[in-house]
């Protein structure tokens, strides 16, 4: 097998983002190379989200770079749109749209981003509904969802329009345990099929089987970052050391 | 005194001709006030100043006066406002336009705002455009949380239309003032308008009802 030179999808270059006075990134260098899952991991408040939301122009940032594929992303509102077709976002809160079926959920995406035919657009939700293990649950409202199946909907809501990265916000927080194994396992069958995702995640076992690479957040601030066995095994500074053993994280 | 009940039979074309007036201004004040209150609300939601600004005056301006007022106003004003002659139908319909308009801009400036931005940030990371979000994702959802509330000014419109007969516009009440006054039959044509406008207003307030039990927040 010979080895692939690592591709660029995403790079942060001196990211700063400020809300009025308080200043939530200070100046994040990253990259996330093409197949690689980055999981983002840190203390609440330390910038995790606003990092992901400015990875598809959600939030603006104040100065550095966001580049996918090499451009930064553009400032024109119909340029950026453009942009955010090709990366899929997964909240925390899966924000399914309450008056639409499972189903409609789906194939909103390609019927009214890409002007697809309802019916296309329909098969195409139909198959992703599938293998998120909810074809059953098409005609559903969300509302009649449990919390894992809402997520998986709002899984399969991202992957409709193909996107060539995926962004995931705590996908499991809001979760009750026992279905946040569902979620983890539609994630990890995706990275397996060389999906790129960076994945904020409070799962440590999610993050050390399935991650590449674990970056680990302060203040704002990357503090660590490297292979999941360095993370969490040996991690080079007593900052990752506190966080992971305030986790109760025995390695 | 001896009551007289034939003045009411005896009119009934011209009754029946202000019902239908009532129920077209009705309607129409309706048809228009309501996208005229989602445009308000929009301008009122805006981040550009003079549309904010136009839109709240507008809004608190008619919000806050007497229906009544406002259609002598739009009698005696607009005209020289406008150099236009209205007649006396489209006056009284404009009059209620401003103050329906300014109280459903209210009604939907509530709605679009009870619908939490994670929504509408959901429809753009699918890589809709605001406008699309808006249309696809917010109002749908705000238009079943109003509706009840638009039911209500509905049924308040549909009284409210008897002001404009102070400017002659031939709806319901004017014509049986007018039957009242010519007849000398003051009972028995009160009572006859009476009955008309309860016997068309109380099914609509039941659907009202019906409409508020009915259209529950789907999450
Ligand atoms: N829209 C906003 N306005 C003001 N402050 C904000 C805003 N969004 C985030 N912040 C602040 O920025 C900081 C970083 O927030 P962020 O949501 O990125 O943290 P996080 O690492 O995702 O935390 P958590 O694990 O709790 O989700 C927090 O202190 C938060 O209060
Ligand atoms: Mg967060």
């Amino acid at each position: 097998m010979t080895a692939v030179p690592p591709r660029p999808v995403i790079q942060y270059e001196g990211v700063v983002k400020t809300f009025g006075t308080f200043t939530a990134l200070r100046g994040v260098s990253l990259e996330v190379n093409h197949g690689e899952v980055v999981c983002l991991i840190g203390p609440s408040g330390s910038g995790k989200s606003t990092l992901l939301r400015c990875t598809n122009g959600l939030e603006p940032i104040d100065s550095g770079r966001v580049l996918f594929d090499g451009v930064a992303l553009p400032a024109q509102p119909k340029a950026l749109y453009r942009v955010r077709q090709r990366m899929g976002m997964v909240f925390q809160s899966f924000e399914l749209f309450p008056h639409k079926t499972a189903l409609d959920n789906v194939a909103i995406g390609p019927i009214t981003v890409l002007g697809m035919p309802r019916t296309q657009a329909r098969e195409r939700a139909m198959a992703l509904l599938d293998k998120v293990g909810l074809a059953d649950k098409a005609g559903s409202l969300p509302a009649k969802l449990s919390g894992g199946q809402q997520q998986r909907v709002a899984i399969a809501r991202a992957l409709a329009m193909q996107p060539e990265v995926m962004l995931f916000d705590e996908p499991t927080s809001a979760l009750d345990p026992e279905t946040i194994g569902e979620v983890l396992n539609v994630m990890k069958r995706l990275a397996d099929e060389g999906m790129t995702m960076v994945v904020v995640t409070h799962e440590m076992n999610f993050a050390r089987r399935v991650a590449d690479r674990v970056v680990v957040f302060e203040k704002g601030q990357v503090v660590e970052s490297g292979p999941p066995e360095q993370i969490f095994d040996a991690p080079k500074t007593t900052r990752t050391r506190d966080f992971l053993g305030h986790l109760g994280w025995q390695g | 005194m001896t009551l007289q009940w034939s003045v009411v039979w005896d009119n009934w074309p011209a009754l029946l001709h202000g019902v239908l007036l009532t129920i077209a201004l009705t309607f129409t004040t309706m048809a228009i006030a309501v996208p005229g209150g989602i445009l308000l609300a929009l301008m009122r939601l805006s981040p550009i100043r003079p549309l904010n600004l136009f839109a709240t005056c507008f809004v608190e301006l008619f919000r806050n006066l007497p229906i009544i007022l406002v259609v002598y106003w739009a009698f005696y004003v607009l005209p020289v406002l406008t150099g236009l002659s209205l007649s006396a139908f489209a006056t009284g319909l404009a009059a209620l336009c401003f103050n329906v308009s300014a109280y459903n801009s209210e009604t939907f400036r509530a709605g679009i705002a009870s619908i939490r931005a994670g929504q509408t940030e959901a429809g753009l990371a699918l890589g809709m455009s605001r406008s699309t979000a808006f249309r696809t994702i917010v109002l749908p959802q705000a238009w079943r949380r109003v509706l009840p509330v638009l039911a209500s000014t509905w049924v308040s419109l549909f009284k409210d239309t008897s002001l404009v007969s102070v400017i002659a516009v031939g709806e319901l009440a004017y014509t049986a003032l007018q039957i009242r006054s010519q007849t000398f039959r003051v009972l028995e044509m009160l009572t006859a308008m009476a009955a008309i406008y309860w016997l068309l207003g109380y099914p609509q307030a039941k659907l009202v009802d019906w409409i508020h039990r009915r259209m529950g927040v789907l999450e």
